[in-house]
């Protein structure tokens, strides 16, 4: 059980909706780490690793988990914990009813961007962890290039498992936070994790296994002297956590006032989404090079390098479902929580049963999802602008709140360190307010640099689209705000 | 593969899983002993000693603060909840 909330300070001012809570400390636990987990941390890791100096990656990235990833993620979950409210409704208690909740509304439509896109990937993995349970991978000789290749041309079929994807993330949030995410994510991450352990126990007995694990952790420690290495660390080390995308913040609202914050939501978050990356170098690289794979990261390493891989292993069939299953339940629990950040928002604004709020989100979501579902270069350009300025400008903005607006001082005090399974002391606050926010700048100014000369309307086009999308949306705000005041103050004239 | 590679290795499994699971273990452990407290006497106190020392220096320090009364709100409860439990979680 967690420790049901008793009220008190801390409480919203605002009205709330009458608010579930994590049903255990071991659901809660499971959920947010499985929110972060997902494709990324399985076909991105090992090779970003291998790719960036190996032992020398590995200690930059670990430096900058516990610097930066570990710190924010305790900041968002705590202040997710104090309003008690979904993103908007952080945003109002923070800035009042103005124009500045239009910042909260720019990070929801990163959100429903993302999911929208992301709901594609999961719909790949639900296509193949389907084609392993049927043993499509064990045939002799199979050819995963070519399913890869037709399925890709095969439009229909693409919005189809879209569709399915959306459908069955919907079903999981209908039954609620307790009864949907909570139970799923409970059995979903220790079967991911033993599916890892054991393709990992097998890949290490094949013959050549050894190459991959030397080419993971092998240090080439003038990696540490190049601002690539680091760079490609941060950019791990902060998009693979899920920090300040609000999902922390969405999952923390629903945690009791003396639940601990430090320890959960913060050190096990972030460690723990990174163990399972560090699983994965284990479970993949070694197939990869016992088999005389290239080492390669994405779709390419998964469903065509990999799904050859297992076909060609004795009792192949069996280590397909371990992976594409364990691969779908990372990419699944990753959906489910960046749908609920909307949901959780949408239900508070508009005020609305639950089952309302799920439908009428995965119906917003499958919509925008088709394009992406029918086109992989529409997904390529959305996962770039999200990816390179959605993203770290939604981290910059919730730190920013954190740390100015709310002061992470007082959320220290009256938030993060109650019920507490460690102290915070008063070095977090200055990680929070100076540290990440300008790492967040730098990261954006980086891939403006870095990008403009490569890939120039992409660049641009994305630009362009976020800054007109901050003052658009806080213009819509203003109005929303503005009339909503309106007419509270006339209804309660009336009564 | 070479010693560097196996330091490493072995290192990444330490500071990873070695800490992960530690966390959770401990966050469990916790949670269960909160959870004791409060079928035994009804609550527990939710500030460590070393919080609730923050709470009162921020309180000596800004007696005229906008927030100053959620502070104070939430010394008074740590003190009743001092008073009214005699088992301590922290």
């Amino acid at each position: 059980m967690t420790i049901k909330s008793q009220g008190g300070p801390g409480s919203s001012a605002e009205p709330t909706i009458a608010r579930e809570q994590w049903g255990s400390r071991f659901g809660y636990l499971m959920a947010v780490v499985g929110a972060m987990v997902g494709a990324g941390n399985i076909w991105r890791m090992p090779y970003v690793t291998g790719e960036n100096g190996g032992g020398a990656f590995l200690i930059a990235y670990f430096l900058l988990l516990y610097l930066i990833a570990v710190p924010g993620l305790m900041g968002e979950t705590s202040l997710g914990r104090y309003t008690r409210q979904g993103l908007l409704g952080t945003f109002r208690q923070l800035f009042g009813r103005n124009r500045m909740v239009g910042l909260g509304l720019v990070i929801l439509i990163f959100n429903i961007v993302l999911m929208s896109y992301y709901s594609s990937i999961v719909g790949w993995s639900l296509y193949y962890a389907f084609h392993a349970l049927i043993g499509t991978f064990s045939q002799q000789d199979f050819d995963t290039a070519a399913l890869w290749s037709a399925f890709n041309q095969n439009k229909l079929l693409n919005v189809g498992m879209h569709t399915l994807a959306m459908g069955i993330v919907s079903v999981i949030l209908l039954f609620g936070i307790k009864g949907g995410i909570e139970r799923m994510a409970k059995w979903m991450m220790p079967v991911l994790t033993i599916a890892l352990v054991a393709i990992a126990i097998r890949g290490l007995t094949l013959p050549g296994a050894v190459a991959g694990l030397e080419f993971s952790f092998s240090p080439n420690w003038e990696y540490l002297m190049r601002g690539e290495t680091w760079l490609a660390a941060l950019g791990q080390a902060l998009f693979s956590t899920g920090l300040g995308w609000g999902i922390a913040l969405t999952y923390g609202s629903y945690l009791g006032r003396n639940d601990d914050i430090p320890l959960g939501g913060g050190i096990f978050t972030a460690v723990g989404n990174t163990s399972f990356g560090l699983l994965a170098v284990f479970a993949v690289f070694p197939i990869v090079f016992a088999f005389g794979i290239s080492p390669t990261s994405g779709a390419e390493l998964a469903f065509v390098a990999l799904a050859k891989a297992f076909g060609g292993m004795s009792a192949g069939y069996l280590w397909s479902l371990l992976f594409f299953m364990g691969f779908l339940f990372a990419n699944l629990t990753t959906a489910i929580a960046i749908t609920e950040v909307g949901v959780t928002t949408y239900q508070e604004e508009r005020q609305v049963p639950r089952q309302k709020a799920v439908l009428v989100m995965c119906a917003i979501i499958w919509v925008l999802g088709i394009p992406s579902a029918l086109d992989s270069s529409i997904l390529g350009y959305l996962d770039f602008v999200v990816g390179n300025w959605g993203l770290p400008l939604a981290t910059f903005i919730i730190m920013l709140s954190i740390g100015w607006k709310f002061d992470a001082r007082r959320l220290r005090l009256v938030s993060l360190n109650r019920g507490a399974d460690m102290y915070v002391s008063w070095r977090w606050e200055p990680v929070v307010r100076y540290q990440i926010p300008l790492i967040m700048l730098g990261i954006m100014a980086y891939f403006l640099y870095s990008n403009l000369s490569t890939t120039p309307f992409k660049t641009l086009s994305g630009l362009v689209v976020l800054t007109l999308l901050i003052p658009g949306c806080m213009w819509w705000m203003r109005r929303h705000e503005s009339s909503t005041s309106i007419s509270t103050h006339w209804v309660e004239e009336r009564s | 593969m070479s010693l560097s590679a196996i330091i490493v290795m072995l290192g990444s499994m330490v500071v990873l899983w070695g800490v992960a699971n530690s966390a959770l273990i401990v966050s469990m452990r916790r949670q269960e002993r909160k959870l004791a407290l409060i079928q035994s006497q009804g609550g527990f106190e939710p500030f460590s000693p070393r919080a609730f020392q923050d709470l009162q220096q921020w309180c000596d320090q800004h007696s005229d603060h906008a927030n100053i009364a959620e502070v104070e709100a939430l010394l008074q409860q740590q003190e009743e909840a001092m008073k009214a439990y005699p088992q301590r979680f922290y």
